[in-house]
């Protein structure tokens, strides 16, 4: 264990990594599967009907098909993306090799989309219930509710049998292109994908721009589509599953961690792009709910390279900390410029650091004090994801980072994998159906939940923090945050099938205060 | 209030003896100073290398962007390897300016006096140095630290390495000052820059003037990008941020005299977007800066320098 994972063990507010290292006490999550486990049942009997009644004859022209699973696979391996996509093609990869090696993450369609657990006072010993009468008399309590302690499980081995090799005795292939940062270059490659290579399912996308280019192609052709990025929030597509983290699970936990601890002025740095603005508005609309304010917000843009001006009015503002939402090579220079001009005030995102890794390429102190929400980043401080980071680099020795889409890739595609088995088919139209039972998933960063209706994942999310030589801790856990804006829009795509992406402008919540 | 006024020195303010509002009032002043400065002097790093070549050969160098992007690497690997920054930034001047011989001899030169042929060799060249740097040596370096801390004055603090680079950046204009009128090989290139054949019947080397002058310009972008590095992030593709503002200030101080044209526009386009960046934003401080340089560049079309040149050769004939 090194030094930083043991300063984060060391937090109190750290119940996911304290719990997984005292098995015994508390209501485990293994106890709720087995409590469920009757329902479970017949919500498994229920879904194979659910499933095979959909489409037999299809089912079995597709029995016939004996050659491998393609998962079509598109990442910026070049170009001014690349240090996003070259972790992603690698996660992908990493993916592949164990599901054709007979491996598969923990993970089911039967409990669907539920929670994991909460945070609560627990005993030494689960309560045993007397089997007399109907009073549920209480024989043993288990001892005194001494310890606060998270109701949640944390295995340390994720990575299991699947009982076969590939997919339903089938290989699995990565049928990978790079996009080169180009978005008429991702279209092209979209088309070759879904009619050349007739891939079983297509998992790409950095970019919001690039997604939105190639959807279009995407519904066209009802081709299954996972987005594995980190991004703003809104894509409401039946064909599509978004995977990544969206606005309201980042920057609510991130702006109220800034208000309680710093303060409530905030001075708002965005990227000059849909993006961006998206971020900024989310953060505009939300902090005054836990009693901050804007202070001044400012769109850059993206040629914008030299940041002096900009340091000066956050300096003259002088605001109790910064939300830094700056994307690309340019707009990472105000890190370095800001640190040597003396700017000292804390700093969050919801972008920096997770996926670009700016801590490591940039000399300290210059992320000193950066506060990002995330759902994953290497550093997780779990076993779970030291079992992961270690068979990674056990397969790409030569790899710096790997970033928060990097896990998503990974997960998704074992997702993809675990449905299918499901579906007893690659019908693309029978896996989509299968993902909407709700699907919970081990991955690296904790429990992933597959929100059947909106298409979107819970995800646990980590405050995590950069200090003053760029070591990252992790300040705060929230164990289970819904993606619950498209929810609130009452976005159900089983019933309704849409294919749109949502923008703030269409929803009161943003107008609220 | 004190009775000293808004002559505090920044020591004394800021530990409170002078008032809020002369402190106020002095930090304000400070740090537009030192925001025009450094916007100057961030214009002008961009623009050197490109005006002399642009200048003195009539060549668009378009690889520009990348032979900054050399010197930073340059730099980096010479800062890594043990060498303190300034003797990097030199170690970065000198080989880009090898580089940049080298490059003359090779192809640059079969194409003088075919400006368009130029443009796209000079592409061409970009494209293979950015790629290829990413092939040879990944998609990052570690960056330099920004060296020489920073101070207050009130609110607002500063970077010591920008008002270094102000300070470098001047010494570059006199010594280029210098070495075009106080040096023979100077005169030789003005000479040539004027008037090739009539230089060439007067037995001054062109071709020689020619290398020596690619290799120079070379050598102050490689130079330029070096003292860059430190406040930018070293990527192969790192050369791009610095080609927009590079040709706006070359284009708007013209190339009729190379050294108050990039001294002039530099100044000139950093007194437009300072204020506005500061009071309105980034945003409109770069839409500023592109809407002055539209405007000069349609009243005076062969840039500020030329202006100049005309207005003191009206003065001499007044005379």
């Amino acid at each position: 264990m090194t030094d930083e994972n043991k300063k984060a063990d060391d937090v109190t507010e750290q119940p996911a990594a304290r719990s997984s290292q005292t098995p015994g006490p508390g209501l485990k999550r293994r106890d709720l599967l087995r409590n469920v486990g009757v329902g479970s049942v017949a919500a498994g009997l229920g879904s194979a009907t659910y499933l095979q009644g959909l489409n037999l004859g299809r089912m079995r022209a597709m029995a016939q098909d004996t050659g491998p699973v393609k998962i079509g696979f598109i990442e910026d391996e070049s170009g001014n993306l690349a240090v996003y996509g070259l972790q992603k093609l690698h996660a992908a990869q990493l993916a592949v090799k164990e599901i054709n090696e007979g491996k598969t993450l923990k993970g089911d369609a039967n409990i669907g989309a539920g929670m994991v657990g909460v945070l609560g006072k627990v005993a030494a010993n689960p309560p045993v219930i007397s089997k007399e009468g109907t009073a549920l008399d209480v024989v043993n309590d288990g001892g005194a509710q001494d310890k606060a302690d998270l109701v949640f499980d944390e295995d340390d081995d994720i990575l299991i049998d699947s009982g076969e090799q590939g997919v339903l005795g089938r290989e699995v292939e990565l049928v990978s292109a790079d996009g080169q940062s180009n978005n008429a270059v991702w279209q092209q490659l979209a088309r070759r994908m879904i009619q050349q290579d007739q891939v079983d399912v297509l998992v790409a996308g950095f970019a919001s721009a690039e997604r939105e280019a190639i959807r279009p192609i995407v519904d066209q052709f009802s081709q299954l589509y996972f987005y594995t990025n980190q991004y703003e929030g809104g894509v409401a597509d039946a064909n599509t599953f978004c995977t990544g983290p969206v606005c309201e699970q980042q920057v609510i936990p991130t702006v109220q961690y800034m208000v309680e601890n710093f303060g409530p002025n905030c001075y708002t740095i965005a990227a000059d792009y849909n993006f961006g603005q998206l971020t900024a508005a989310w953060t505009r609309a939300f902090i005054p709910l836990v009693g901050g304010n804007i202070v001044g917000e400012e769109f850059i843009p993206l040629s914008v390279s030299e940041f002096s001006q900009v340091i000066a009015r956050i300096q003259q503002t002088n605001p109790d900390w910064v939300m830094t939402l700056l994307v690309g090579q340019n707009h990472h220079n105000y890190y370095p410029q800001a640190a040597a001009a003396g700017l000292k005030y804390p700093m969050a995102s919801t972008v920096n650091m997770a996926q670009g890794y700016e801590h490591k390429r940039f000399p300290p102190p210059s992320m000193a004090n950066m506060h990002n929400a995330i759902q994953y980043q290497m550093e997780v401080p779990t076993g779970r994801n030291r079992a992961f980071v270690q068979r990674w680099m056990e397969m790409f020795p030569e790899d710096q980072y790997i970033g928060e889409m990097a896990q998503n890739t990974y997960f998704t595609i074992h997702l993809y994998a675990k449905a299918a088995r499901l579906a007893h088919t690659t019908d693309q139209e029978t896996v989509r159906r299968a993902l909407e039972l709700g699907w919970g998933i081990e991955a690296p960063e904790g429990s992933v939940f597959l929100e059947p209706g909106t298409h979107h994942c819970a995800h646990p999310i980590r405050l995590a923090y950069c200090d003053e030589q760029h070591n990252v801790s992790f300040l705060r856990d929230w164990p289970m945050i819904q993606a619950w804006w498209l929810q609130r829009l009452g976005v159900n795509l089983i019933r309704n099938p849409e294919y749109k992406q949502y923008v703030p402008d269409e929803d009161p919540y943003f107008s609220f205060v | 209030m004190g009775l000293t006024g808004g002559l505090v020195p920044p020591v004394i303010a800021a530990t409170g003896f002078g008032g809020e509002r002369a402190m106020d009032e002095l930090a304000v002043i400070a740090s537009v100073l030192y925001q025009f400065g450094t916007n100057a002097a961030f214009l002008l790093l961009c623009a050197l290398g490109l005006i002399v070549i642009l200048g003195m050969m009539n060549i668009i160098n378009l690889a520009h962007g990348e032979l900054m992007m050399l010197g930073a690497y340059t730099a980096t690997i010479a800062y890594q390897r043990g060498m303190p920054f300034w003797l990097s930034v030199v170690c970065a001047f000198v080989a880009v300016g090898i580089f940049g011989a080298i490059l003359e001899r090779l192809v640059v030169r079969r194409f003088y006096g075919r400006e368009l042929g130029a443009l796209v060799v000079t592409w061409g060249i970009s494209l293979i140095l950015a790629q290829g740097t990413l092939v040879l040596l990944g998609p990052f370096m570690p960056a330099i630290p920004i060296p020489g801390g920073n101070f207050a004055v009130g609110q607002y603090s500063f970077s010591g390495y920008w008002i270094g680079m102000i300070v470098v950046c001047a010494a570059l204009i006199a010594a280029l000052w210098w070495l075009y009128n106080r040096t023979e090989i100077g005169l030789h290139a003005r000479a040539t820059m004027q008037n090739a054949t009539m230089a060439r019947a007067l037995g001054v080397n062109t071709d020689r003037i020619y290398m020596l002058t690619f290799s120079l310009g070379a050598g102050l972008a490689g130079m330029s990008g070096a003292l860059l590095a430190p406040t930018t992030s070293i990527q192969p593709f790192m050369g791009q941020q610095f080609v927009a503002p590079a040709f706006i200030t070359v284009v708007v101080g013209g190339a009729a005299n190379v050294i108050a044209g990039a001294l002039s526009s530099s100044l000139l386009l950093s007194l437009v977007k300072t204020p506005v960046g500061f009071l309105v934003g980034a945003f409109w401080g770069t839409v500023v800066l592109l809407l002055a340089a539209l405007i000069i560049i349609r009243l005076i079309p062969d840039g500020i320098s030329a202006a100049i040149q005309r207005w003191l050769e009206r003065g001499a004939r007044v005379r």
